[in-house]
């Protein structure tokens, strides 16, 4: 059984380092990290913009006028509305630095392939198309998946013809900057003539651009799948499985699906922006970014704060007691690697269902909270991952968030407690056992 | 001067490990610089490096780090997981040393 484990272990290890080190998985993990100053910063403006009191608003147009809102649109119509144009180019720019070829150019031509594929006009109030724009509706969340898919494309193309060595030779002595410059034609030449190409097609097929086409039958799905409640559950199971192993889970499903739940978020701040009020089940969005972040993986991924209160309170063992004083501050702030192993949880198998089991019922009650309209749902406004849980709560969704989070931190106290107890037990007797052999050895 | 990286996720939980194991080196008159940095940060700052190590929860990434620093005579492992889960900089430091010799 021992042998089995080790080995799927190893397996594991294997598929999930071959999975990692995937140019467009690293691309895609890398590339989103650079949307994080963006909407980190453009929360801090909303967050100003939609304060949860009633009588915010008058009271704000009471002070600065009746348009006091507007400059702060400017900031968040600059950073949540162009996420997708932020992603397209990070990631272009991670996938083609990864392989060695000039990052910016490629930055520059995914950017430009996506817009060729974005509609080039808004409809107004009338129905009449107006030009002259790009859409903020394509260019931010809902451009997400596309921008992924175009960005990757590109970047490969770009890469291919570096490899394959297409590109204008220039003669010694030219500065750099030209040559990249020149380096980048052919590229830009092969893909803007496929996106060219594919624009024509697509519209002459679906009557639509292909991020309008790709949002509908690829993101709307993903959207709806990552929402559901076996969803939410699945997502916080399989971040505690991959711990288990010893893997980063959270950085490992997070990764592949922090670009769907980014666009959750995005997509009820598209319902806030309309002056609309969100209401789960019908507009609203339950499994966001933030649900991700700041419930599923509160105080370390498994919600392990539970275990550090256990052994703060009731440790018996000198190991325990130790890690209890270590792990508490980094678990404030949602780091738990000391208990992940320290404890340790990898490869242990009494912790195993207390370690799953706790974010499962977390990702379930947050739904539940959200479904049944106790807790907000949330929209753009986020903070960082690190921010100590209650805090994150009251700040993302008022004092209901928080004592969602309080019950859930609670709860996890609770059914971590017997587990601990056992395993500190077991130290403890380990330990009277090594200080009697001490003793032997004294006489 | 020893020069070492320790990468893990988001260079949070490794940037913990950075001062116990600088006290270490302090203790064993060590002169050692060390850095914590998230994954994406590292592949950055591999150059001049002697010692990247790893923590236990990123091993996966071993194999492409171990192929960025081919020919840089850069030593590459994985911190042992007892001595990161209990933040323990002393053993962390030997295992440093031991990369080295």
């Amino acid at each position: 059984m021992a042998g089995n484990s080790s080995n799927f272990n190893t397996n594991l290890q294997k598929y999930v380092a071959k999975f990692t080190s995937l140019k467009g998985v690293i691309a895609l993990k890398d590339g989103i990290v650079y949307t994080m100053p963006v909407s980190l910063i453009g929360s801090i403006f909303l967050m100003i913009r939609f304060m949860p009191f009633t009588g915010y608003d008058e009271f704000m147009a009471g002070i600065f006028g009746p348009n006091w809102a507007e400059p702060l649109n400017q900031v968040t119509g600059a950073t949540f509305d162009i996420l997708a144009l932020v992603s397209v180019m990070a990631i272009a720019y991670v996938y083609a630095k990864a392989s060695k070829a000039e990052p910016l150019s490629c930055a520059f031509l995914a950017l430009v392939n996506f817009i060729i594929l974005i509609p080039a006009y808004i409809n107004d109030a009338a129905g009449t198309a107006v030009g002259g724009v790009i859409p903020k509706a394509w260019a931010g969340g809902q451009g997400m998946i596309a921008a992924i898919i175009v960005a990757l494309v590109t970047a490969e193309i770009y890469c291919f013809c570096n490899r394959k060595g297409l590109r204008i030779k220039m003669p010694d002595g030219v500065p750099e900057g030209v040559i990249n410059a020149f380096s980048a034609l052919i590229p830009a030449l092969f893909t803007m003539t496929l996106s060219f190409i594919i624009y024509i097609i697509v519209k002459a097929i679906t009557q639509v651009t292909l991020i309008e086409w790709i949002y509908q039958v690829l993101q709307v799905p993903l959207q709806g799948l990552s929402d559901s409640f076996i969803g939410c559950i699945l997502m916080a199971f399989l971040i505690s499985f991959f711990w288990w192993f010893g893997i980063h889970g959270a950085n490992l499903v997070g990764g592949i699906i922090g670009s769907i739940t980014l666009a959750n978020s995005l997509a009820n701040q598209a319902v806030i922006d309309a002056g609309e009020t969100l209401v789960a089940g019908q507009n609203a969005l339950i499994v966001t970014d933030q649900i991700r972040n700041n419930f599923i993986a509160m105080t370390g991924s498994g919600i392990s704060i539970g275990i550090v209160v256990g052994a703060i309170l009731f440790a018996k063992s000198k190991q325990y007691k130790e890690l209890g004083r270590l792990s508490l501050v980094p678990g404030l702030f949602n780091i738990n690697e000391p208990i992940v192993f320290g404890m340790p949880i990898v490869m242990n198998t009494r912790m195993f269902w207390p370690f799953t089991l706790v974010p499962v019922m977390c990702a379930a009650i947050s739904y539940i909270a959200t479904a049944v309209g106790f807790m907000p749902a949330f929209g753009a406004a986020a903070v960082p991952w690190t921010t100590p849980p209650i805090i994150s709560g009251f700040l993302l969704g008022g004092w209901r968030a928080a004592l969602v989070q309080i019950i859930i931190l609670a709860l996890a106290c609770v059914i971590y407690l017997p587990f601990f107890k056992q395993m500190d037990a077991e130290a403890f007797a380990r330990e009277a056992a090594a200080v009697d052999e001490d003793d032997d050895d004294d006489f | 001067m020893i020069n070492v990286l320790l990468v893990c996720s988001a260079g949070m939980s490794t940037s913990m490990l950075v001062q116990r194991t600088l006290d270490a080196a302090k203790k064993r008159g060590v002169e050692i610089s060390i850095s914590a940095m998230s994954e994406a940060e590292a592949k950055k700052h591999l150059d001049g490096c002697d010692v990247i190590l790893l923590g236990p929860q990123v091993r996966f990434l071993l194999k492409g780090i171990t192929k960025l620093t081919e020919g840089k005579n850069i030593k590459v492992d994985i911190i042992n997981s007892v001595s990161y889960g209990r933040l323990d900089g002393n053993d962390v430091l030997s295992q440093v040393l031991r990369m080295l010799e």
